[in-house]
């Protein structure tokens, strides 16, 4: 791979500074002259119909300006929902969290008591929590027309792959193995608080934000307020993390703008942290029912799957259980039912269909390895994917690459034993399991200015969710420009300022805008070469919009496998994390210092994930037990080994300079490689996450 | 949270007159109390404020006895030269709280009289905590609540420094509005049974001003084994705190209190029984952990405790032999 100047070489943040220094301002660091303080009220019931809401005391209390509940406000949020009408207030409510009224004062304290004086009638209604459970006959009807949330083509059918013919493959199989595990409802548990400002100049409506795509919310704003969208401005200078659940537009933005709408001032609407944990949405928990043909040579024949995915009462996301396609195998099924419950909503959560279905498939696909006798990394060598679903070749595959380097780095063959060997309190194991994330190419735009001085101006409609996606910006254009990174001034994060950018999901900022910023450059230093650089007042500008087509017979896809060693105190239940090796292909690596990061932040996620996060319910009453960073356990870095992270770097034709995803790979299989190193020490398997003491106590027992 | 008066009092006979006001509630480092006012779990019109009161954040030696001022933080006490030397099961206990923040905040009396962190109680359930009349974890999510004790109330006393000052014998002195007194910490826990609302006998206005301990032999021995759900800032799953006087090799006697099993801090006088006058080794340890358990009567999800209990109680003492 040719080194190149700027890219691939280790660069600090570029706004590192602001950030350590506290000068960088966040949302929540902002105030505007005059502005209110909103509360939400929430639903304490998992499913109840609102008989009457009484507003009178909460009204007569001095200091309160505007009151919305689904009588006065009837904004349809239209991403919290894409099959149902989802308001912002909605009757029914239907997961204790819901919300039901927004009050704006104007202070916190008179706005916190004024929810407590509204009074809410409600007639409480029957509740389901487990998705399976929704789909049986008698179940409460959480959504008009049934628990099974429509698929893709508007049926009341589960979303379905087939390839081959499954019931062909299970006659090739010598042996058939079927299993079923279960994963939870996690929550994204960012850093950054909700806090959104809604500040209306006449019909002209200014948000500040932390939003993980100004442009997406921009847009989306205007459509839910039925405003043109040359009247919103999005800012967001400075963002404190998603993952996920700051995607799209929310609803609190949206009741920040009606209630200073109301209220004729600005408003400031702020979640608590466990209205966060709560009422925003994390992964979708999931029970998968695995059945799998093998020859006795470990050749795959056939992988069935038939999966629940619990998406709470509005459907935000695709519930998907993917993770299949990292094996090759001529027979497959997979059926996935996307179900509406009574619990928190679920939707995006870094690689949404992944770590929790890598989990239970690389727990079989372990199994099935050992009873065969062959080691597991061998099994996975053998089956590992070679074509897209067996059908289209890769733009580019380093999955073998990353097994081997990380089996290594590992030192799989000295530390892999049989399982539960060893005979002290504390056994020790390894587990290994793989991945791949969707890396396509898409629509993104840049503007690059040139002044006289040498100054490179590049307007980005990014915000940088905490992935140096400004830094990787600056990286490209100065790689691009041939000019020193000294010389590039990026603007970002408002939509008065920046062109359209993709929303920073789906890991693709760096390859989608990367790419716009990659071909402005192009475009500017045409310019230069046919004009000379600008003299006295002049500027040149290069303004792109892109949407690079891969060709439709090959697949662009980022892999990773990862490893960890654990031990596991058979006593206590105690399992440590005593090393964890990444190994990752994202095609060319932009900044190794901050995408080593991003590796570190999403493996310790999955271990976490693995080991002790939850969101618990009471299941008697409907409601949760384990909001916020306490009850949910959420890691500390006590928790968090050393993450060591290889780089495998395969050249892609395609992407800035090669450039692959990365953010959401880097979560995929920790789950499972924690878990299946559980199952090489102790010999004994859990099935459901997360992989707690009790669990762990118990199999031993 | 509910508007409230704060008040700074300049000594302790007026902080005890300050809480004779109605709905008055003592604050010490206010780490816990804080969040639960904002949480409505509590609800007080007066918070009286006691960091500011001189003399009692220190430690005193004096005759037969060392006295540990209530205000206190556990960070402070936990490098104190003379806990970590003769008290070391205190010093272990107190660094084994929460996190630094929480530490460098938090004091002694609060962390004794620190409300249950059952998830029902603190998720606003209307427990017997919360001035209902049920314990919903019977049926509910028990996984890390009482195996020993329980009934009416099945919650977990959640302090760490509770089990190790009860197992170092030392009295705890109240003052209230009548006067002072004077208890043994065993006296002033006390189980849902004597009233499932409280987990001690400190009084509406009482304070607990501040740990008086008996003078220790060099013979002693002790520690403070907790753990955790993950690597930090969780209470006790299980805790054992020993304290073992020994003569060589030998136990003399034996003090022995569980945490995390029991609405109070448990102690196990059967096991402190066996132990005297025996040499602590694999098997006299072990038969100690399976005598730990005996009597415990575990809820639907939290069996797991038993063995638990049973590897704390032998390593714990392991470590001391």
């Amino acid at each position: 791979m040719k080194t190149l100047n700027t890219v691939g070489h280790p660069s600090s943040r570029i706004d590192a500074l602001l950030r350590v220094t506290g000068k960088a301002t966040y949302t929540g660091d902002l105030y505007v002259p005059g502005m209110l303080y909103a509360r939400v009220l929430r639903s304490p019931h998992p499913h109840a119909r609102i008989r009457s809401i009484d507003l009178s005391r909460a009204q007569a209390l001095p200091g309160v300006k505007a009151i919305l509940t689904h009588e006065n406000c009837d904004v349809i949020w239209g991403s919290g929902d894409t099959r149902n009408k989802r308001y912002l207030f909605n009757n029914p409510v239907r997961f204790a969290g819901d919300a039901v009224a927004a009050v704006a004062a104007v202070d916190r304290h008179v706005a916190e008591d004024a929810i407590r004086l509204i009074q809410v009638d409600y007639e409480t209604l029957p509740f389901v929590l487990d998705p399976e459970d929704a789909l049986k006959p008698g179940a409460v009807e959480i959504q008009p027309g049934g628990n099974l949330s429509p698929n893709n083509r508007n049926e009341r059918q589960p979303e379905v792959y087939k390839r081959g013919k499954i019931d062909d493959g299970f006659q090739a199989a010598d042996r058939v193995f079927e299993d079923h595990y279960t994963s939870s409802h996690i929550n994204n548990a960012q850093l950054e608080p909700r806090v959104a400002i809604a500040h209306w100049d006449g019909d002209h409506l200014t948000v500040y934000t932390p939003t993980q795509g100004i442009s997406n919310c921009h847009t989306e704003m205007a459509r839910d307020l039925k405003i043109p969208p040359e009247k919103v401005r999005i800012v967001c200078q400075f963002m404190g993390g998603g993952f996920g659940n700051k995607n799209q537009n929310h609803d609190f933005e949206l009741m920040a703008a009606m209630l200073a709408k109301q209220a004729g001032v600005p408003v400031r609407l702020e979640f608590t942290r466990k209205e966060d944990f709560v009422s925003v949405h994390g992964r979708w928990p999931t029970k998968q029912y695995y059945k799998v043909g093998v020859r006795n040579d470990g050749t795959l024949t056939a992988i069935q799957l038939r999966g629940y995915s619990g998406m709470g009462p509005y459907r935000k996301s695709s519930g998907g259980i993917g993770g299949i396609e990292i094996y090759q195998c001529p027979h497959v099924e997979r059926s996935v039912y996307p179900v509406y419950t009574n619990m928190a909503v679920s939707a995006n959560l870094r690689a949404p269909d992944y770590p929790q279905s890598v989990f239970g498939l690389e727990s079989l696909m372990d199994d099935i390895a050992y009873a065969l006798q062959m080691d597991p990394l061998d099994f996975r060598l053998k089956n590992m994917t070679r074509k897209f679903n067996d059908q289209l070749a890769y733009t580019s595959i380093g999955l073998e690459e990353c097994i081997r380097r990380g089996a290594e780095a590992m030192e799989w063959k000295k530390r892999f034993h049989a399982p539960g060997e060893g005979t002290g309190i504390v056994k020790r194991g390894v587990g290994m399991a793989m991945g791949s994330f969707f890396s396509n190419m898409g629509r993104s735009s840049a503007v690059i200015d040139v002044d006289s001085k040498g100054m490179y101006h590049v307007h980005v409609g990014v915000t940088d969710i905490g992935t140096a996606a400004k830094t990787t910006m600056a990286l490209i254009a100065a790689e691009e420009l041939g000019v020193p990174l000294e010389n590039i001034n990026v603007i970002w994060g408002d939509t008065d300022r920046c062109p359209y950018s993709v929303g920073e999901s789906g890991s693709r900022t760096t390859t989608h805008t990367g790419h716009a910023v990659v071909e402005a450059a192009k475009d500017l230093k045409r310019q230069i070469a046919e004009k000379g650089m600008p003299q006295g007042n002049g500027m040149l500008t290069a303004s792109v919009n892109t949407n690079p087509p891969i060709p439709p017979n090959v697949a662009r896809y980022s892999f990773v496998a990862h490893f960890a060693e654990v031990e596991v105190d058979t006593g206590t239940g105690r399992v440590r994390v005593t090393k964890y090796v990444a190994a990752h292909d994202s095609g060319r690596v932009v900044n190794p210092l901050t995408a080593t990061s991003q590796v570190k932040g999403g493996a310790t996620m999955g271990i976490g994930m693995a080991l002790h996060e939850q969101l618990l319910y009471d299941k008697a009453s409907g409601t949760p037990l384990t909001a916020g960073y306490y009850h949910a356990r959420v890691m500390t870095h006590l928790d968090t080994p050393e993450i060591e992270v290889h780089w495998i770097e395969t050249e892609d034709p395609y992407g800035p300079f090669g450039a692959k995803t990365l953010g959401e790979p880097t979560i995929i299989p920790s789950v499972a490689a924690v878990a299946n190193a559980i199952y090489n020490a102790i010999g004994k398997r859990v099935r459901d996450l997360p992989i707690t003491r009790d669990k762990i106590l118990g199999v031993l027992a | 949270m509910k508007a409230f008066a704060n008040i700074n009092p300049r000594d302790l006979k007026q902080a005890v007159s300050e809480l004779q006001k109605p709905n008055a509630v003592a604050v010490g480092g206010g780490s816990d109390l804080l969040g639960m006012v904002k949480e409505h779990l509590v609800e007080p019109d007066v918070l009286v404020h006691l960091r500011g009161l001189r003399g009692f954040d220190q430690v005193s030696a004096k005759g037969e006895e060392v006295t540990i001022g209530g205000l206190i933080t556990l960070d402070t006490l936990s490098r104190e030269p003379m806990i970590r030397d003769r008290y070391k099961v205190l010093a272990e206990a107190a660094e084994s709280v929460a996190t630094p923040q929480i530490r460098n905040a938090g004091t002694l009396a609060g962390n004794v009289n620190q409300r249950p962190w059952c998830w029902y109680y603190r998720n606003g359930f209307p427990c017997f905590k919360n001035g209902g009349n049920r314990c919903f974890s019977i049926t509910g999510e028990n996984q890390f609540h009482a195996i020993f004790g329980g009934g009416p109330s099945f919650i977990v006393h959640p302090s760490d420094t509770a089990p190790a000052l009860v197992a170092l014998g030392a009295k705890f002195r109240i003052a209230g509005h009548s006067g002072e007194r004077t208890i043994p910490a065993a006296d002033f826990f006390a189980l849902p049974k004597v009233n499932p609302a409280r987990e001690n006998v400190l009084a509406p206005g009482e304070v607990l001003v501040s740990i008086h301990l008996p003078k220790t032999a060099h013979s002693v021995r002790s520690t403070y084994h907790k753990v955790l759900d993950r690597e930090a800032w969780t209470h006790a799953v299980v805790s054992a705190a020993v304290v073992l006087e020994m003569d060589q090799a030998v136990c003399n006697s034996a003090r022995v209190v569980l945490g995390g099993v029991a609405p109070i801090p448990w102690r196990l006088p059967k096991v402190e029984a066996m132990l005297a006058g025996q040499r602590i080794t694999e098997d006299v340890a072990a038969k100690a952990g399976e005598a730990a358990v005996e009597g415990a009567n575990p809820l639907a999800k939290n069996g797991y405790k038993i063995p638990l209990t049973k590897a704390v109680v032998k390593r714990t003492l392991l470590s001391l032999a």
